[in-house]
């Protein structure tokens, strides 16, 4: 005989309603938080990529804000290139009247004079430093990229410039090398800007016959010059146009990201919480049925 | 002898009234854990016929010959076998719970990861002080979860011996009564409400004694239990009235093992072997654990030997410590961190040794290692609560099975309790009757 014993009929419905409790709890907690694992055994495996992507996040944040540094870097170097290529042409320009034969010594020595200020200038800007206060165009070098010592300006920093790395396995130099900018091959040579225009404004002081040849002379390096400090303008320019890419790459990765955590460990919120809805209709009714089952007694008809 | 009709009613009330008292008692007991449904067993008495008078009517009512004890052998032994499995997996992932919030609650991945962020925003700008100073914190940070990791687990393991040797001691306490109980039991005679009660609460004894460990239980003819702990090959620790205490060793990573008078126990059910089994993978975790710490530690520390610290000099171990439990940042000044190659000058801002660990970092999967441990632990907690849940269900089937069989059914109480009320009053009635034909003999003039 089958025989249904009151505490077996409390048990099973004891099982039953605690049962149904939890899982509508766990809905609740999912609602709630928007995310569909609380730890990581309830989906181990989405616990592991959730814990990839999460790391490729916090990577892809450092990267930017790398990606910044080098951009400020960037677009410092064409700024103060911009002013290098500028003072170049005011000294193309000088070279050009120094070479008209009605200019009197005073004229020469007032050109010398602000020969001698632009080539200051350029040495300054030479020894620009980044936004970390760093020199600009010395590569990895703690100080000035170039020193003057008794008149003659020489580099000291490093061959290549500084990398940055952007993520995904590529990197930036981030500015350009002062011989990238000042050194070239002159008519006679290698030289630099600054022996350039070290010597014609020299050349100027002392004035006389060897004006003329000076301004000739310089003006035949200072093309090559100009064209040296523009070209390593554009290559400024390409640069930054690379970490734009990157950056551009990297809105793109984190929204994949974003929309991958999002499927692995987000929580449906109309399914979950329609499940909810389910879950607290079955709790109600088998509670009310428990409720209807249990008075019901033998002892309360029996009179 | 005729049969005595007052007699023959007068037995059969205080019949219906002993049924009525079993009843009362069921109903009293029916949420007593333990208890099993009692019935009364009556039987006629009736005396031999006399001698040469074969037509004789010889009745002599009824009795209540013994209290029957409404239990199932085969059920309570299913009860036993599958709560000492399911209490096993509940203990087991019990302890694995408290891996995985060991592991995952100190953010060790977390913490490893900023520190490789760290590194990478350094590489930016190696000289920067304060960029410096964020990867000491990062390294100290990190270096903190695993202690943190460790500790937890230490902990763990503490409150799992701890529980384990509690447990074992009640066992003993358990095993002593349940000797007691076979000493009384044979003191008893069959049949008896004594007896029954005993009985209950050998099976209770049994029971509670399933969930701390597997058992192997023969039982005699009277009832007398003899105890084996793990399974039919295991030891003897009730035998008679004689007991055998279980014993437990600690071992140095602190895994248990059980012994019965030195003999060495395998436990294969009940909570003990689940938390034995939970000792066991703690000390897995935490030597997984440790060799990651130290992989991490030979994977920075090597690259400080290849560089040359922010004042030129070669660069210093970063961590000390020879596991997750002692790892510490061997310095706290950030100048200390060689992100420059060997024999760079002081302040050089090159960055290709700080790029070199980077590197080395990533390809040593150092963050691999520690998801992929928290990804075990995780995978084995998910595992053992499908097995838990599981083996649950089945115990519990089993139990609701074995009280559908012994347990008291209210609604049938309360027709038993119609039923014999009525025996009763028949009963009276039939002394009613004897009375009134003694006092018919009576009246006769």
């Amino acid at each position: 005989m089958v025989t249904v014993s009151t505490s077996a009929f409390y048990e099973r419905a004891n099982r039953q309603i605690s049962s149904l409790r939890k899982e509508s709890e766990k809905l609740q907690e999912q609602v709630g938080s928007r995310e569909r694992l609380s730890r990581s055994s309830d989906d181990p495996l989405a616990a592991a990529k959730l814990r990839s992507l999460s790391r490729r996040e916090r990577m892809t944040e450092i990267d930017q804000r790398n990606s910044d540094r080098a951009k400020t870097s960037l677009s410092l170097a064409d700024s103060a290139l911009s002013s290098v290529t500028s003072s170049i042409i005011r000294a193309r320009d000088l070279a050009l009247q120094a070479g008209s034969s009605t200019l009197t010594l005073e004229n020469q020595k007032a050109i010398a004079t602000e020969l001698e200020v632009l080539r200051d200038n350029l040495l300054g800007l030479a020894n620009t430093r980044d936004g970390e206060g760093e020199s600009l165009f010395g590569g990895a070098i703690a100080g000035p990229a170039y020193v003057e010592t008794a008149g003659v300006v020489s580099y000291v920093g490093n061959a290549s410039a500084q990398v940055t790395g952007l993520g995904d396995g590529q990197s930036v130099e981030r500015s350009v090398t002062g011989p990238d900018v000042f050194s070239f091959n002159g008519p006679s040579g290698a030289t630099d800007i600054f022996a350039v225009l070290g010597a014609f404004s020299a050349a100027l002081n002392v004035g006389g016959a060897g004006v003329a040849a000076a301004a000739d002379a310089a003006l035949a390096s200072l093309d090559p010059a100009l064209e040296k400090a523009t070209t390593a303008q554009t290559v400024v320019g390409t640069r930054m146009a690379w970490v734009e890419t990157m950056d551009d790459r990297r809105v793109a990765s984190e929204e994949m990201i974003a929309q991958e955590r999002e499927t692995v460990g987000g929580a449906d919120f109309a399914i979950t919480y329609a499940r909810l809805q389910e879950m607290m209709t079955v709790l109600e009714a088998s509670q009310a049925s428990f409720v209807k089952l249990s008075g019901l007694s033998l002892f309360d008809q029996l009179r | 002898m005729a049969a005595d009709m007052l007699t023959v009613g007068l037995s059969g009330a205080k019949v219906a009234r002993g049924a009525l008292e079993i009843t009362a008692n069921n109903i009293a007991n029916a949420s007593t854990e333990g208890y099993v449904r009692r019935s009364a067993v009556a039987s006629e008495v009736s005396a031999s016929s006399i001698a040469m008078r074969p037509g004789d009517i010889s009745l002599s009512g009824a009795r209540i010959s013994a209290i029957h004890r409404n239990a199932d052998m085969f059920r309570q032994a299913e009860v036993r076998r599958t709560s000492s499995d399911s209490a096993r997996a509940a203990a087991e992932l019990n302890g694995l719970e408290n891996i995985e919030s060991a592991v995952e609650g100190a953010r060790v991945y977390d913490l490893l990861v900023d520190f490789e962020a760290s590194l990478s925003e350094l590489a930016a700008d190696p000289t920067d002080p304060s960029l410096r100073a964020a990867v000491m914190s990062a390294a100290s940070n990190m270096a903190g979860s695993f202690r943190i990791a460790n500790d937890s687990l230490d902990a763990a393991a503490k409150g799992l011996q701890f529980e384990a040797d509690g447990e074992v001691e009640e066992l003993n306490v358990m095993t002593g009564e349940l000797a007691r109980i076979n000493l009384r039991i044979g003191r008893t005679a069959e049949g008896t409400s004594e007896r029954a009660t005993l009985l209950d609460q050998r099976d209770g004894l049994l029971e509670k004694l399933s969930n701390k460990v597997d058992l192997q239980t023969t039982f005699n003819a009277i009832g007398q239990v003899e105890v084996r702990a793990g399974g039919a090959s295991g030891e003897l620790i009730v035998q008679g009235g004689s007991t055998f205490a279980l014993g437990t060793t600690t071992a140095a990573d602190g895994t248990l093992t059980f012994d019965v008078g030195g003999t060495a126990v395998a436990l294969n059910g009940g909570s003990l072997a689940g938390k034995a089994l939970g000792l066991q993978a703690i000390a897995d975790t935490r030597s997984s654990l440790d060799t990651l710490a130290n992989d991490i530690m030979s994977t920075v520390n090597t690259a400080q030997g290849n560089g040359a610290a922010l004042d030129g000099s070669g660069g210093q171990p970063l961590f000390a410590g020879t596991g997750a439990g002692d790892m510490r940042l061997a310095f706290t000044n950030g100048d200390g961190l060689a992100t420059a190659p060997s024999g760079s000058a002081a302040g050089s801002t090159d960055a290709s040794n700080l790029v070199a660990l980077r590197s080395a970092f990533e390809n040593n999967g150092h963050a691999q290692g520690v998801s992929n441990l928290v990804f075990s632990v995780s995978a084995q907690v998910a595992g053992k609560k499908v097995t838990s849940e599981a083996l649950d269900a089945i115990s519990s089937s089993a139990r609701i099975a074995l009280e559908q069989q012994s347990g008291v059914d209210l609604d049938q109480e309360a027709a038993n309790l119609v039923r014999f009320q009525q025996a009763f009053q028949a009963s009276s009635r039939v002394m009613q009757v004897a009375s009134d034909i003694f006092d018919t003999l009576l009246g006769i003039r």
